[in-house]
């Protein structure tokens, strides 16, 4: 039996228990510490520390949307977007083979006896020979003319269309991607369609190759078939200079509502590379067609690679937009340019407006030389940047293109001459073989002069002399006043109407000529430090020579307003079947009726016995006016071939301009050279309006 | 009860040591069982298949003389029926011949076609999977297409040396290129199987079908292959789009279902098209043929 004393474990004395007791205290005190700051962390920074430890272990991706569609007048699509088959590794599946690779150079260094080991480098040259090894079987299977005949196949070799280095994989691009987008998978091949950069495969072979890795390329394993939306201009480089082309963006608004639950700011953002607009309608209305990123919530791994997917949204698609312009109209129009060659067999720059006279809206707006969208649509390649710039396709000839407008201003002097009284529409003037001002001849283009002309006359064969008189019995500051009534002076397609313009202003294709426009005056030599106001640039001002500069696009607007007998024509890229046809800032013409119809019957006789001949439509009446003025070309002179008018003549419904752009070696006139495109033009317009229903005259 | 105990003991150290052998075995080893395996069930599998097809012999044996004459007219009249449409063939053959010479239009892939019966069906709910009795012995090869009639079943996945493992058009593992009937512009569009739910209907999925594609009023679209990957022939039916799930939109695409056209479960025998070249897909599937 045990003694019951030997069970009394607490102590008897006083100092004895005290001492426990502060022990215990201690204990307690260090409990409730700790106790207490769990539940500080628990109750009150829960929160924090929750958006701490989501920050730490989740990741937002931003999927990019597709664009919105652009159709023509008529419904057909300008500019769609396409599947565009990706092929991708994915990396976190792959880390068994890049280690064992590792290991295997690893061993491979060891065995040379190496100094000294950069594993950094090793590991490094294990994943690009890992992912090289799948980009060698993934070309095996799409490369169609590769044959199996050989019990071994040898990986892909690359044909002669490959630029070198297509089928390697570029340690360049691998490091980015390790240090930016770890988590994503890696792109072995951008474009299944377009398996060689920029190389256009063909819509077949396209297909073939996207056919074949789906159907013969294992469906499990680390590399992956991903689709996504791309931009594709059906038409190449059809009105490239009016849709203008997309480049890459990581900017892209996500789906706000959608994604308002989750703190977005605090988590890592990963976005995959989206689009926006570049050029011409896809950069003024991006706003519009762009539409909104999707989002998918992922917890990650402590690699860094993406592990469970949260949450997603997908993205919202842009909004469509209509175009002004007729597709078939559209078409004629650069084909028609593209036949007018330099004597190596090279289109000549050239640029062609259509509008609609009573709504200003563009049926076709075309520059020469153009590009391909298509080809830009990717990645933009520095040989695809040198070719456009070299080839000067870069600049949209319709709206940026500075020209003086040569014979077609002369209406405007004979507009001006008439509101000034000085000159009347059957006032007959003599015109000889020149005109002398300030001591200096002025020639006429015919050498031995046209004799008595009239207005009606004047404009028939477009006469020098006829114009200087006008021009100087008006005076400069009349010609520049009918120039600038007619809006010659001002920005074209500035707006506040359209698709979700809401209000504010915006141009309706970007960069349009604005700040160099010029209808000169006294003022204006001055500021250009040229010296005083002389009569013979009156003289040159007259004939639209000298410092006066406009687009063809202006020209294109005057002769609709011409047309329309006001002052004034907004043109409109944008299609709006409600549209007014009342223009901003317009005014009734100011001239009689007498006066309209010799200006009317003037530009008729033009084509129908004149400088306009080439333009003649059997049974269209067709109102038009040719010019061929000069400009230097790389220090000498050379031409520029201007034609500007109307159609039908006696109930216009499209008004047109269209110009060529001569070189040094190249014999080009108003008359000759931009006559054939205004013929095709028409003719296509109408073809067309005879199809819908609205057949012209003929 | 300590001898229990121990007995019970032992067996899971010998489990273990099982696991660990195994585990540490080189692959090829572990292939080389696993080929082994299969090859020692195959006969077993061929039993199965027989026994069926026997059972099937003696159901229709018992069939009254009545019930055997009318179905042997209906075979006369569809085997009228046939032989007209055949001599319709063979002129389309020859057209298709002299339109091909004329534009030079590459041969499409040629094919052994090798009759099997079905020896199993594997239809659990993760795979979707046939075993057919035929195997490398009679020229079977992984990747071939498996049809009935003009419909595709599936495509071979293994090849034993008397049976072969089919992964069927509603196997996760299945994946092609295919039209949709009233698609004028041809686009392709992405078929592959989906992991149906063990109570569930087996289907596929349909995929990247274009924005503007509109279902043809009445009938259910069919789905046909499109004969660009090199594997499938053109024109075969891979079944009909589930017009209910079709509203679906992802981005700018649309996806729906696909409804096999035969039911693959009650399939007795099918064709195995071995592709006389071989393609680039079936050496990546033989793996060590890669360096």
């Amino acid at each position: 039996m045990r003694d019951p004393e030997d069970t009394k474990v607490l102590p008897s004395t006083p100092v004895e228990r005290l001492r426990l007791y502060a022990v215990f205290g201690i204990f307690a005190l260090g409990f409730l510490y700790v106790a207490g700051g769990l539940a500080y962390r628990q109750l009150v920074q829960t929160g924090d520390l929750k958006e701490q430890s989501d920050s730490q272990s989740r990741r937002v991706i931003l999927r990019p949307p597709a664009r919105g569609r652009i159709y023509d007048r008529n419904g057909f699509v300008l500019v769609d977007n396409r599947a565009r088959w990706s092929i991708k590794a994915d990396l976190a599946a792959l880390q068994k083979e890049f280690r064992a690779e590792y290991l295997r150079l690893l061993a491979a260094e060891r065995a040379r006896q190496a100094v000294q080991i950069d594993t950094e480098r090793v590991m490094e040259l294990a994943r690009v020979n890992v992912l090289q090894g799948w980009l060698n079987k993934v070309w095996f299977v799409i490369d169609e003319n590769q044959r199996t005949t050989t019990k071994r196949p040898m990986p892909a070799k690359a044909t002669p269309l490959d630029p070198p280095g297509e089928r390697k994989v570029n340690i360049e691009d691998l490091r980015k991607h390790l240090r930016e987008r770890r988590a994503m998978p890696f792109t072995l091949v951008r474009d299944l369609a377009f398996p060689v950069a920029n190389v256009p495969a063909g819509p077949e072979e396209g297909v073939k190759a996207v056919a074949r890795f789906i159907e013969q390329f294992p469906v499990d394993g680390p590399i992956r078939l991903e689709s996504d939306i791309i931009r594709t201009y059906p038409y190449g480089g059809m009105a490239a200079h009016v849709l203008g082309y997309v480049k890459d963006s990581d900017d892209l608004p996500p789906n706000v509502e959608d994604i308002a639950e989750i703190r977005l700011e605090s988590l890592q953002k990963l976005r995959q590379t989206g689009k926006t607009g570049a050029a011409g309608v896809e950069l003024s209305f991006d706003h519009v067609l762009k539409g909104l990123s999707g989002w998918e919530l992922w917890t990650k791994t402590s690699s860094g690679y993406n592990q469970t997917r949260l949450k997603y949204s997908e993205p919202v698609q842009g909004s469509n937009i209509v175009l002004s312009l007729d597709l078939r109209i559209q078409r004629a129009t650069e084909q028609a340019l593209a036949e007018i060659k330099d004597p190596q067999g090279v289109p000549l720059p050239a640029a062609a407006v259509m509008l609609d006279v009573h709504t200003g809206e563009i049926l076709s707006l075309a520059s020469q030389p153009t590009f391909d969208p298509n080809r830009l649509a990717g990645r933009i390649t520095a040989a695809d940047y040198d070719e456009v710039e070299q080839a000067g396709a870069w600049l949209n000839r319709a709206t940026q293109g500075l020209y003086p407008p040569g014979s077609t201003f002369k209406i405007v002097t004979a507009l001006a001459g008439m509101r000034k009284k000085v000159v009347d529409w059957d006032d007959i003037l003599e015109c000889g073989a020149s005109y002398r001002v300030g001591g200096r001849d002025f020639p006429e283009h015919e050498p031995v002069g046209y004799g008595e002309v009239d207005l009606d006359k004047m404009l028939a064969i477009s006469s020098n002399v006829w114009n200087y008189q006008v021009g100087l019995r008006a005076g400069p500051e009349a010609l520049a006043a009918e120039a600038r009534r007619f809006g010659l002076e001002s920005p074209l397609l500035e707006t506040t109407d359209g698709p979700d313009a809401q209000g504010r202003s915006y141009t309706e294709l970007p960069y349009a000529a604005a700040r160099g426009l010029v209808v000169p005056d006294r003022e204006y030599k001055l500021r250009i430090k040229a010296g005083p106001w002389q009569d013979g640039d009156t003289a040159n001002f007259s004939i639209g020579q000298g410092y006066l500069l406009t687009t063809p696009l202006h020209m294109a607007a005057f002769s609709a307003s011409l047309a329309r007998g006001e002052t004034r024509t907004a043109p409109t890229i944008i299609h709006d079947p409600s549209r007014s046809g009342i223009h901003a800032g317009s005014s009734p013409i100011g001239l009689s009726q007498a006066q309209l119809e010799a200006i009317r019957g003037g530009l008729v006789r033009c084509v129908e016995e004149g400088t306009g001949r080439s333009a003649r439509i059997q049974g269209l009446p067709v109102a038009a006016k040719t010019g061929t003025s000069e400009y230097f070309k790389k220090g000498e002179k050379a031409h520029l071939a201007w034609m500007i008018g109307y159609a039908p003549a006696d109930r216009p419904v499209v008004a047109f301009c269209v110009l060529v752009e001569g070189q040094i070696d190249t014999n080009t006139w108003g008359g000759k050279t931009a006559g054939p495109v205004v013929k095709q033009m028409l003719q296509a317009w109408a073809d067309t309006a005879e199809k819908s229903g609205q057949a012209p005259p003929r | 009860m300590d001898q229990n105990r121990q007995g019970a003991r032992a067996s899971y150290v010998v489990l273990a040591a099982f696991v660990a052998v195994w585990v540490l075995l080189p692959s090829a080893v572990r292939r080389f069982n696993r080929e082994a395996f299969v090859e020692f069930q195959a006969p077993a599998l061929h039993l199965l298949g027989r026994s069926r097809d026997l059972a099937t012999f003696f159901e229709k044996k018992s069939r009254s003389a009545e019930e055997l004459a009318a179905a042997g007219r209906d075979l006369a009249r569809i085997n009228a029926a046939l032989e007209l449409k055949l001599k319709t063939m063979e002129d389309l053959r020859r057209e298709n011949l002299r339109l091909r010479e004329l534009t030079r239009y590459n041969v499409p892939a040629e094919y052994l076609s090798v009759v099997a019966r079905v020896a199993t069906r594997d239809s659990s709910s993760w795979w979707q999977r046939i075993v057919i009795r035929k195997g490398r012995n009679d020229g079977i090869r992984p990747g071939a297409p498996v049809i009935f009639g003009d419909t595709v079943v599936g495509r071979v996945t293994a090849v034993h040396l008397t049976t072969s493992e089919v992964d069927l058009v509603t196997s996760p593992g299945f994946r092609c290129t295919a039209y949709l009937e009233g698609d004028d512009q041809n686009r392709i569009v992405l078929v592959n199987g989906v992991a149906a739910n063990s109570l569930g209907a087996a289907k596929a999925r349909v995929s990247v079908i274009p924005y503007d594609y509109l279902l043809p009023a009445g009938t259910p679209a069919r789905v046909t292959t499109t004969g660009m990957g090199g594997v499938f022939p053109s024109g075969l039916t891979l079944g009909y789009l589930d017009g209910g799930a079709y509203a679906t939109q992802v981005g700018n695409f649309k996806e729906s279902l696909l409804v096999p056209s035969r039911d693959l479960y009650n399939l007795q025998e099918v064709s195995v098209l071995v592709p006389i070249h071989q393609t680039p897909g079936e050496a990546l599937m033989q793996g060590d043929q890669f360096q």
